[in-house]
């Protein structure tokens, strides 16, 4: 099975055929990913205007066997927006489809097509008074339809699960180019395989999504944020313990953050205001949100004061206005530019049981440290759901350029690591084309023969998304 | 010395206001509600002079519904000594004029003899500033308004304002009134110890008619609406479609 490449005559009967204003050479940003790794190839840029037209592509391409690249926001960081090697591919983007086709309250759902912006949509589900919960640091660019093939996590997980937890239902198109119309606005139907499930996640690989109906959630009428420097990591991780016996799941991020991270956003001039007179190795971000009288600032104060005396925090602000807030979450969510301006050796994206966190970080250091004692770790993320970005830097003044040969040996090590502590080395940013063997590796056999298996009968082909995943 | 700090709780400035259906106002239900952010330059300010060792007390002072308890709160935390809460609304749509803030203020400056009163420069919900300017002009104080520098030593102040034209700087005898601008200090976070220390500092609670101060509104709001949405942009081709747009569609140049 070989794919042909998108030929400048394969694209003249593509321009033909869709019609004018849809087909384009591909721009240079389309073929750069956002840490400049990757460099992709591509024989056409296809900007679909419609789910007719993203059929009419697929169908073309899939008779052509020709690959096509589904493109979101092209933000992700495992190069499964990008293909390096091999025949050109199509590059199908779906920013033209950026429509909210419906945000219903009383059934709590929105239907977005997949190149709406996440931002966007959280806006729209806030106009209704409803909250869409999906969270991370690249909702201003970033698409739904990328964020549910990738199964975004984010900061909100804690409290509302993935992307997966956040969708009732997809439109997509399949590798034949059959369209598959699954916008369900149910919340039970057990009506055979869930088709919407091998879609999300699937990275672009079994077919394309065009639009998802989306669950939403009651706006949280008080959202209370707390920044406290911490002891260690246990002791975070006890903390957030401590804080959902008392306050149940109102608490909806639990955020833990290095120091080095700090550290490096001081470095390269990245803005941010530390909050406390003394800086801690260990910071946490806290935040809760409830409904009308939940009284929560006061609680959060309590249970914060309750810790402080347990040790578990060593010292604590709360936001006093969402401008505070806002500062806050800055600072947590600046982290990742002050890491791309370092430039890091290696990253990583595991997760580990949430108990299993503080020993985690416990065991890798002395590893690190054994490969070389001069490299910088900077372990952050989402405590509250055992994922940590473990990512690796050069020391001060050094290039990661000049650790190209122990970049492998870390990542080797820590993905050792998280097989043992019963872990993922790929907790929420995918698979893509950067950690096929990572799968092939740590993997469970039986699954990825079913993945193959499943890959041939949807895309026999393998025109979706060629290279990434299986 | 004592500095007395008027603080207001508002609609938070990071929050979308939205008009209330019928017209009469901003609707305020289940809002997110902060200090105003000039008066919490006010305090910050108090509290740095209280650390310069320049003020021995400050009080802060609210008037408006009981929940402002909350905002008065909140300046305990950064550092406020007490806190007098004046009651002389129940309902948070219900926003007191200048004219009655200042005169209650007058009566608690009449009680409590601060040599300073720090104040915000305005409020973001209604945006009068006037408070300040009627305060001063109830006590006969001098008044130095718009402070983006404040300096406080042998019974004056020496303020300097933010005015069109640049930067001015004046002296005033104490005790007077100075209202602040945005650009005088960057105010702290309450962190934890304090905020549970504030749950303990005094905070005195009055009422309007406690005063006898008339607080009826002496003005009439007719109608509230939103400011008019941004239409779409357009994409223009080249450098040439853009002054032909902006000459013939704009009529700007």
């Amino acid at each position: 099975m070989s794919l042909n490449a998108a030929t400048p005559e394969f694209v003249r009967t593509l321009t033909n055929q869709i019609g004018e204003g849809v087909i384009s050479p591909p721009t240079p940003a389309y073929l750069e990913e956002p840490r400049h790794r990757y460099t992709g190839i591509g024989g056409c840029l296809a900007r679909p205007r419609n789910t007719g037209e993203v059929a009419a592509i697929v169908r073309l391409c899939n008779d052509n066997k020709v690959g096509i690249v589904p493109y979101g926001g092209g933000t992700g960081l495992v190069s499964g927006q990008i293909m390096e090697h091999g025949p050109a591919p199509v590059i199908l983007s779906l920013e033209r489809m950026d429509a909210i086709r419906d945000v219903d309250a009383a059934d709590n759902i929105l239907i977005a097509e997949a190149g709406a912006i996440l931002a966007n949509i959280q806006l729209a589900a806030a106009d209704a008074n409803r909250l869409f919960p999906l969270s991370l640091a690249s909702e201003g660019s970033c698409r739904i339809g990328g964020n549910l093939s990738t199964n975004a996590g984010g900061v909100n997980v804690l409290r509302y699960g993935n992307a997966r937890d956040l969708c009732l239902g997809v439109e997509a198109v399949l590798p034949d180019g059959s369209i598959l119309s699954g916008l369900e606005r149910l919340r039970k139907n057990n009506t055979g395989y869930d088709l919407r499930h091998l879609l999300i996640g699937a990275e672009g690989t079994l077919g394309i999504i065009t639009a998802a109906a989306l669950k939403l959630s009651p706006r949280p009428v008080e959202v209370e944020t707390a920044f406290a420097t911490v002891p260690n990591p246990q002791a975070a991780l006890d903390l957030l313990n401590h804080l959902r016996d008392d306050l149940g799941d109102l608490i909806s991020a639990f955020e833990l953050i290095d120091l080095n991270g700090i550290l490096f956003m001081e470095e390269t001039g990245v803005d941010h205001t530390y909050p406390l007179a003394e800086k801690s190795k260990w910071q946490v971000l806290v935040e809760c949100g409830g409904g009308v009288d939940a009284r929560l600032k006061a609680r959060l104060e309590h249970a914060l004061h309750a810790a402080a005396e347990r040790e578990l925090i060593l010292d604590a602000v709360i936001a006093q206005s969402e401008g505070q807030r806002k500062s806050l979450w800055q600072i947590r969510e600046h982290i990742p530019i002050g890491n791309r301006k370092i430039g890091s050796v290696v990253s990583h994206d595991i997760s580990v049981p949430v108990s299993r966190v503080p020993a985690f970080i416990e065991a890798a250091r002395p590893l690190i440290e054994a490969i070389d004692p001069d490299l910088r770790i900077n372990s952050f993320g989402h405590l509250g759901d055992g994922n940590l970005h473990y990512n690796i830097f050069p020391p001060m003044g050094r290039n990661r350029g000049d650790y190209d040969n122990a970049a492998k040996e870390v990542k080797k090590t820590i993905h050792d690591l998280v097989a043992q502590f019963g872990g993922s080395f790929s907790a929420e940013h995918g698979v893509g084309r950067a950690k096929v063997g990572d799968l092939q590796t740590y993997g469970d056999p039986t699954k990825l023969a079913a993945m193959r298996a499943i890959k041939a009968a949807l895309d026999p082909n393998g025109i979706m998304n060629p290279g990434a995943v299986v | 010395m004592k500095a007395l700090v008027p603080v207001k709780r508002v609609i938070d400035y990071n929050v979308k206001a939205r008009v209330k259906a019928d017209g009469s106002g901003v609707d305020l239900a289940n809002i997110k509600m902060s200090m105003n952010p000039f008066d919490e330059i006010a305090v910050e300010e108090a509290i740095r002079l209280k650390e310069a060792g320049k003020i021995e007390e400050i009080v802060a002072v609210s008037i408006g519904v009981k929940q402002a308890q909350e905002t008065l709160r909140t300046a305990l935390a950064m550092g406020a000594d007490r806190a007098i809460l004046i009651v002389a609304a129940d309902d948070v749509h219900q926003d007191l004029e200048p004219l009655a803030v200042a005169k209650l203020l007058k009566a608690v400056v009449d009680s409590e003899a601060p040599d300073i009163v720090i104040a915000g420069k305005q409020a973001i919900d209604n945006d009068m500033n006037a408070t300040g300017q009627m305060l001063a002009a109830l006590l006969g104080w001098p008044q130095a308004t718009y402070a983006s520098e404040l300096l406080v030593e042998d019974g004056s102040a020496t303020v300097t304002r933010e005015v069109d034209g640049g930067l001015q700087t004046i002296s005033v005898q104490l005790p007077a009134i100075v209202t602040v601008d945005l650009r005088l200090n960057e105010p702290r976070y309450a962190s934890l110890p304090n905020i549970m220390k504030a749950k303990k500092k005094p905070l005195e609670e009055k009422t309007a008619a406690d005063f006898g101060v008339d607080i009826s509104p002496r003005l009439e709001i007719v109608t509230t609406t939103e400011p008019p949405t941004r239409s779409a942009g357009v994409r223009v081709g080249s450098v040439n479609d853009l002054v032909e747009k902006l000459k013939n569609e704009a009529g700007v140049v």
